[in-house]
């Protein structure tokens, strides 16, 4: 022996048997190794690594560390170990290994060598812990984020389902109150066309035509993907071009200046009806025959401060000569449906012609 | 089963798929206004193939939902099969239209105007001819991806 390196040399009065009592006495399991004896024996161990492993010294001394090793032992881990030890590196690892009574227990390491002045590797020293604890929270943990991930997974799918069959539903829904509306249509038409001309045909080809601006909304609101909103200018489009499909070509043209404006899909039935109401009024009595007059209906919607502005205005026959036409419904209809949306309407003169001016108030989550 | 009724020199023959008798006897009185010719009614998906197939119209309206369940996607594929017929699709369910249209030219969304079936039918008269009519003429006719691409 050439004696341990002089850094490692004890101050003065402190002697080898201070570092004995101190190891035996600590609660980190250690043990010493000689890789120069054959099969690298243990030669030392202190009581915390007797208590560890369930061993007794004269059981463990002269025998190799792999008196611990098991069935579980993970080899790789082992080989990793040999080689690093082998060219006199340190190493840490965590090794399954067991007790003398076979009950086996996580082995957190380190392992360094011991070398002499002239770097020879006399021995091994190992310090251990018990990590069995450590490994069972984890894998409680693990088991936990597992259950929580399934649980997670389960509810998701089940939101999912709910939200397929909510959804299916509606589609259902709103395919039959189409549907509805589309037989509702097909009566009042079949009943008009078996009608003789004249009043009640008239009425009820009417009623036709009401409901049918009411099926433009619904086939609008729910195709369009947002069942929440309603574009107004969108719809004119629809109902104006409805209403002039009939008309003769020289007949009264109708333009439309309305700002895109999205509504709440709970206005869409009510304005429909007033716009119907009114435009349907203006090019059918502004103009009366018997010879099909030229003219002119322009509705127009915009926003204004206190909500929205719609107006329809004809360069017909005016206010006092329309009066004198008994056809009363649409009106009262018009002033209801205004009452409904709590706006104001003014009949006024435009000179020549008619004009409707409503002022609906757009207040809080109606507001466009 | 196989009388053939000729159609009016600018009208079209047509079959309406639909088991709502209303929809379907206000439907044919429209296309009588139109000028074309209804050549008959089939509330199902077998009455309507074979309706088809032995009167061979020049349009079939399809709607998708028939007496015996959502078969008029059937309907439309065996009816397009014959090149002589254009089916359109008419309903308030467009959303079980599949990718292909299943061989249909369009459809027309339910609850639909006459002005919506008259410009189809005028859609499908300018085809016929070899005119490749404007895009804004389509006024609520949706054409099937592949017509348009």
């Amino acid at each position: 022996m050439t004696g341990f390196p002089r850094k490692a040399g004890f101050p003065p009065g402190v002697t080898v048997d201070v570092f004995a009592a101190a190891f035996e006495a600590s609660p980190t399991p250690m043990v010493v190794t000689d890789p120069r004896r054959p099969d690298n024996p243990i030669i030392w161990s202190n009581a915390a690594f007797l208590t560890l492993t369930g061993y007794d010294r004269d059981e463990l001394y002269g025998h190799n560390c792999r008196l611990l090793q098991g069935p579980l032992t993970d080899r790789a881990t082992l080989d990793a170990l040999r080689a690093t030890t082998a060219q006199g590196g340190a190493f840490e690892c965590e090794l399954m290994n067991y007790r003398k009574d076979g009950t086996p227990f996580w082995n957190g390491m380190t392992i360094s060598p011991v070398r002499d002045a002239a770097g020879e590797i006399l021995y091994f020293f190992s310090a251990q812990a018990d990590m069995t604890d450590k490994h069972r929270l984890e894998a409680a943990l693990r088991d936990a984020n597992g259950d929580l991930e399934r649980e997670v997974g389960e509810r998701t799918a089940d939101l999912r389902a709910a939200l397929a069959q909510k959804t299916a539903l509606l589609h259902e829904v709103d395919h039959r109150v189409k549907n509805n509306l589309q037989v509702i249509a097909s009566l009042m038409l079949l009943k008009a066309r078996r009608t003789p001309v004249g009043e009640a045909r008239e009425a009820v080809q009417a009623m036709a035509d009401r409901i049918g601006a009411l099926s433009t909304v619904h086939r609008m609101l729910y195709s369009a993907g947002d069942a929440a909103h309603f574009d107004l200018e969108a719809f004119t489009g629809e109902l104006v071009a409805d209403l002039t499909a009939g008309l003769a070509p020289d007949g009264p043209r109708v333009e439309i200046a309305a700002e895109r404006l999205a509504l709440p899909a709970a206005m869409a039935a009510p304005l429909a009806l007033l716009l119907h109401e009114l435009a349907t009024n203006a090019v059918r009595h502004a103009f009366p025959g018997p010879e099909v007059r030229a003219g002119r209906v322009r509705v127009s919607a915009r926003r204004c401060p206190e909500g929205m502005d719609l107006a329809v205005e004809d360069d017909g026959i005016g206010l006092a000569a329309a009066a004198a036409c008994p056809d009363g419904f649409g009106r009262t209809l018009v002033a209801m449906v205004v009452r409904q949306l709590r706006g104001t309407l003014h009949w006024s003169d435009a000179g020549p012609g008619t004009r409707a001016d409503i002022r609906i108030p757009l207040a809080g989550d109606r507001a466009p | 089963m196989s009388q053939v009724i000729a159609g009016t020199e600018s009208g079209l023959r047509i079959l309406v798929v639909e088991d709502e008798v209303m929809i379907a006897l206000e439907l044919e009185c429209l296309l009588e206004d139109l000028g074309h010719v209804s050549i008959g009614v089939a509330g199902c998906s077998a009455d309507a193939i074979a309706l088809g197939r032995s009167t061979a119209p020049d349009v079939a309206f399809v709607d998708i939902h028939l007496t015996d369940g959502p078969t008029g996607i059937e309907v439309a594929r065996a009816l397009s099969a014959d090149p002589r017929i254009t089916v359109l699709f008419m309903t308030a369910n467009a959303k079980r239209i599949p990718p292909d249209f299943a061989g249909a030219l369009g459809v027309i969304d339910k609850p639909y105007s006459e002005r919506t079936v008259a410009n189809a039918l005028d859609y499908v008269l300018r085809r016929r001819a070899g005119q490749a009519p404007q895009a804004e003429s389509l006024d609520g006719l949706c054409l099937a991806p592949r017509v348009i691409g």
